[in-house]
């Protein structure tokens, strides 16, 4: 306990006050000759001793009227333990939940204005001296600066430039972020202060936050010498409205030109609201292509169709813009779409054939580029080269995408190596058997151990071309992005083809996916049909038959010519990096190896351009960022006027921007073990009371008056009880 | 010696004389069915003699007896008056209370008993006085001459307030002393042990006087109004003295107060004692209006 007027405690000297005015009263006292003395004994004697009771109880609280003033006026202070060492100046990290939800409210009032505000306010609360720390909640807990600065005006700066607009916060991340500040700082005295909308996908037990992860960050924060305040600050107010693009689809994983591109967009009504002939446009490189009406009741999702067809190569964007509500980082959602003007496939055969169909690579090359074979005015993306398996070389591979062998005995030494080269740069390669193979190499160089380009050795060949053994694919749910599409069954089922000829691939008894080898299909004999491995950027897929029509009936199936196009289509997008990523993972992007060494231009989703310098990474040179926390569209310029774009999309959930009931709040405060103000008046008397302690100013007056009541009270009923 | 006058204010004087036009009316009934009585007769019965005081009519004197013994004795005759009445008055300490600005209990009880005495004798009644405290300091007996009202403001004026009051003692001794039945006034606060009291004021009827209390109260021994602490020093026992704060002893000392008057007045009531409260700032003329209306009852 201090006191903030100390010299006036001196006025509890007044105590004596009430007792001179006794004795005073008791020493001017009138003299009356009496008579009636008879009637006054027998009074005296029955109430001497109440009496005395009575004006002692008057007299203490008479007494203590005045000690309560004077501590009153002295201002006491309840400093409890804090320590009043270093208790002005504060370190102090603040939180600031910058999602997109946070953009709720519209753009001039939204509650990340208000955070932003109440930040500046806290900031500006501060005595000269504190060190400050920032941290973002979103899209990646980070700190705005690098370290705890004392230069209040530079927070105050940056404060102004911080964004929301990212994706999901997590409090567990910004948390850690918080404590790994604490060391840096350099007052004893320290706050956190989390400045947030408690939107339940972030806050809520069941999403967000579990019991477990509050309690464990209420236990970290409490360790160590110096544990610091925690404050959530509950900023703005609950809105419900909000209308999301959830996904957008697209029917080809790789487009060429001329191709026609199905988008299809899903929308989310995430609030109560009733949303009719809501605009929704589709938009290509910034430029309205087409508009679509949606209608959403409450809490309903619908799908929006577009389509398009690029008449140039090159990166493009898409955009879908749903014109609902005030929350605008949700209305739309962008995609690059790398528009590729041919997709050259090399394809090795082991049996040139100059009969029609009778060649290895025959039903590929159709199944490949059908418009082409077929001599129709419609857009191949797909380009073959088919060439002997002794002819191949690294520089055909080089202007390839893809490589598929085709019953191809062995390669050479340079071949193989080219091969390898080529696949571990990005490149993708399609194995095929048949009569032709020799196994043995197949199984000693091209296995190499496991470390080798071919995913599983070939091991046996099973089934007869005569006997009724016949095995199929089995019809399953496919998860590998390749064979996705057969889902569906429309698009044809694979369990049709009749396979009476295979290779067995012996697989190995280690754990599924630690080989780094993945079974994408399966015989119902149980052997593996067709096989992925990953290689170094690349990727090669190992298939149980043979492409041609030898001992199977596959090519004669309908799904052949989708599967192939999959399979080749998935094995080149896979050549480059994706376009389209989550916030936080890098932007890499494969340029001509001539680049190497000069500089690309980067303009991220603010209009910052920054440079990046391009690397040489094998044969290939590569332009790496990785400073994707804000979502949106960032613009690679790479030299020669090659333009590519990347698309940084963030997760939907923040999108449902239902905020926690009070309760609630109230319980993840209590739980870890924070303060919960919602406003900065409310956050200034907490400060305080943390700081200076609690003033008990007003409950002693409170004392004094009830006191004098009391003492008047008692005075009356004292009095009067007799009559 | 003391004028009428002292005790009589114009004022009282006119307003008593007024009332005795209608007093006389009253009483005169009241006598007429007194001389009717087997009683009847004026001093016609040689009852004994008595050593002269002075103030008893020269006529009464036995010559003969002086004649003989030098001494002067007065011859004393049964029923004298048609109504012999003694004023009991009170001289206590008690009684000296009075407020600073009033008069004493005392004095308004001698200014009352002279006003009784003036009344009563211009009735014709005889009157006699009995002054006493501790114990009977003066008795008077009753007489009906004219000139006796002199004698009795003379003791009246020269009554001045002793000690502690034992009401009840002093009456058992006076009744003896009261050889013949008939109307006591008794002027006094009262003070002391009501029960006590009562059976002296018993004993009294018993020996068949009608009895008259003028009980005489300040009226701050009613009201209780002191304000700042207050020391009483008790006006019989010399040192015994109270400091107290009155503000918290009102309400008690009232129902005290309450309790002893009602005791009192329900002995009175059942030994058919007039018991009349006085208090001194009430005009005397009130106390004899009592009287008078209480004769009447009767």
């Amino acid at each position: 306990m201090t006191f903030l007027n100390a010299a006036l405690i001196a006025g509890m000297a007044a105590v004596a006050i009430p007792i001179i005015i006794h004795l005073f009263h008791r020493s001017k006292f009138k003299i009356v000759p009496w008579g009636a003395m008879h009637l006054l004994e027998a009074v005296l004697r029955k109430n001497t001793k109440r009496l005395k009771l009575e004006q002692l109880i008057l007299l203490l609280i008479r007494c203590s009227i005045p000690v309560a003033l004077a501590l009153c006026m002295a201002r006491p202070v309840l400093t409890g333990l804090s320590p009043l060492l270093e208790n002005k100046k504060i370190s102090t990290v603040i939180i600031l939940d910058n999602s997109y939800s946070m953009e709720a409210g519209g753009p001039a009032n939204s509650n990340f204005q208000k955070a932003r505000e109440a930040a500046r306010e806290i900031v500006d609360n501060l005595v000269p001296g504190s060190d400050v720390a920032i941290v973002q909640m979103a899209g990646g807990a980070s700190t705005l600066l690098d370290d705890p600065t004392f230069d209040l005006d530079r927070v105050r700066g940056e404060l102004g430039r911080i964004r929301s607009g990212y994706g999901a916060s997590s409090v567990p991340e910004a948390f850690k972020v918080a404590r790994a500040v604490q060391p840096r700082f350099n007052h004893l005295n320290r706050e956190i202060v989390v400045l947030t909308d408690f939107q339940k996908v972030t806050w809520s037990e069941s999403a967000g936050l579990p019991a477990s992860e509050r309690s464990r960050i209420a236990g970290q924060l409490a360790e160590g010498k110096t544990p610091p305040r925690l404050t959530f600050f509950h900023v703005g107010t609950e809105v419900t409205d909000n209308v999301s693009v959830e996904k957008i689809e697209l029917n080809r994983q790789i487009l060429g030109v001329g191709q026609q591109l199905r988008v299809r967009a899903s929308l989310q009504n995430h609030g109560e609201g009733q949303y009719q002939d809501m605009r929704v446009v589709f938009r290509v490189d910034g430029k309205e292509r087409s508009v679509s009406q949606a209608s959403l009741g409450p809490r309903e999702k619908g799908q929006v169709l577009f389509t398009h067809t690029f008449d140039t190569s090159g990166s493009h964007v898409i955009e879908v813009v749903a014109e609902a509500d005030a929350l605008i980082a949700d209305n739309a959602l962008m995609a690059s779409i790398p528009v590729w003007d041919r997709l050259p496939v090399l394809l090795v055969s082991g049996d040139l054939n100059p009969e029609p169909l009778m060649g290895e690579t025959d039903f590929v090359e159709i199944a490949l580029h059908p418009y082409g074979v077929g001599k129709v005015e419609l857009a191949d993306l797909v380009t073959t080269r088919t060439v002997d398996a002794r002819e191949m070389d690294a520089k055909m591979l080089a202007e390839s995408r893809v490589a598929l062998l085709a019953n191809v005995s062995q390669l050479n030494e340079a071949q193989l190596k080219a091969l390898e080269g080529f696949v571990r740069e990005g490149g993708g390669l399609l194995v095929f058997p048949g009569n032709r193979i020799n196994s043995a190499w197949y199984n000693t160089a091209f296995l190499a151990g496991g470390k080798g380009l071919l995913p599983l050795p070939v091991a046996s060949l099973s089934g007869s071309t005569n006997s009724g053994t016949r095995a199929s694919i089995v019809s399953q749910h496919y998860e590998h992005p390749a064979l996705d599409m057969f889902n569906d069954p429309r698009n044809g089922n694979l369990a049709e083809a009749d396979i009476r000829l295979w290779y067995k691939m012996r697989e190995e008894t280690g754990k599924p996916g630690e080989s780094g080898i993945t079974v994408l299909a399966r015989l119902d004999t149980g052997d593996p049909f067709l096989v992925e491995k990953k290689f170094g950027e690349g990727r090669v897929i190992e298939c149980a038959v043979p492409c041609d029509a030898e001992w199977t009936n596959l090519p004669a199936r309908p799904f052949y010519l989708p599967l192939m196009q999959q399979l080749v289509t998935y094995l080149a997008s896979k050549v480059y990096p994706p376009r389209n990523v989550d916030v936080g993972k890098p932007l890499v992007a494969f340029l001509p190896a001539s680049d190497a060494g000069k500089k690309a231009i980067l303009t991220d989703p603010e209009g910052k351009a920054r440079e990046v310098a391009i690397q040489v990474k094998g044969t290939r040179a590569l332009a790496e960022f990785d400073e994707t926390r804000r979502p949106g569209l960032y613009v690679l310029d790479a030299p020669n006027n090659n333009r590519i774009h990347f698309v940084v999309n963030v997760d939907r959930e923040e999108s449902d921007l239902s905020q926690l009931p009070e309760t609630d709040i109230q319980n993840v405060s209590k739980a870890m073990g924070a303060s919960l103000v919602k406003t900065f008046a409310e956050y200034r008397a907490l400060d305080q009371q943390r700081r200076f302690g609690q003033e008990i100013w007003q409950a002693l007056l409170v004392a004094v008056i009830g006191l004098i009541f009391v003492e008047m009270i008692l005075e009356q009923v004292f009095v009067r009880r007799k009559s | 010696m003391a004028q009428l006058s002292e005790f009589l204010t114009p004022a009282d004087l006119h307003k008593i004389s007024n009332l005795q036009i209608l007093a006389r009316l009253v009483v005169e009934g009241f006598c007429t069915g007194l001389h009717r009585s087997p009683h009847k007769g004026f001093s016609v019965e040689f009852k004994q003699h008595r050593q002269y005081v002075p103030g008893d009519e020269i006529r009464h004197l036995d010559w003969r007896i002086f004649g003989k013994t030098d001494r002067f004795y007065i011859r004393e005759y049964e029923e004298e008056t048609n109504l012999r009445a003694t004023m009991l008055l009170d001289a206590s300490g008690s009684m000296n209370y009075g407020n600073p600005q009033g008069r004493s209990k005392l004095v308004y009880a001698q200014r009352l008993a002279a006003c009784l005495a003036y009344l009563m004798l211009g009735q014709q009644d005889s009157v006699g006085l009995v002054t006493f405290d501790t114990k009977v300091r003066r008795y008077i007996p009753p007489r009906a001459q004219t000139s006796h009202l002199k004698v009795l403001v003379n003791e009246l004026e020269a009554t001045k307030s002793g000690g502690e009051t034992e009401l009840a003692d002093v009456f058992h001794d006076l009744v003896p002393r009261l050889h013949r039945r008939g109307l006591v006034i008794i002027l006094s606060d009262c003070f002391g042990d009501v029960t006590k009291l009562l059976t002296a004021l018993a004993h009294m009827r018993h020996a068949r006087h009608e009895i008259v209390i003028f009980q005489i109260w300040d009226r701050t021994e009613l009201e209780f109004d002191f304000r700042q602490w207050t020391r009483f020093d008790c006006l019989e026992v010399d040192g015994k003295k109270y400091l107290v704060d009155p503000n918290h002893l009102r309400a008690a000392y009232l129902e005290n107060l309450e309790k002893f008057r009602a005791e009192l007045k329900q002995g009175c009531h059942r030994h058919r004692i007039d018991l009349v409260p006085m208090i001194t700032d009430q005009p005397y003329a009130e106390a004899l209006a009592q009287y008078l209306t209480l004769r009447m009852r009767r």
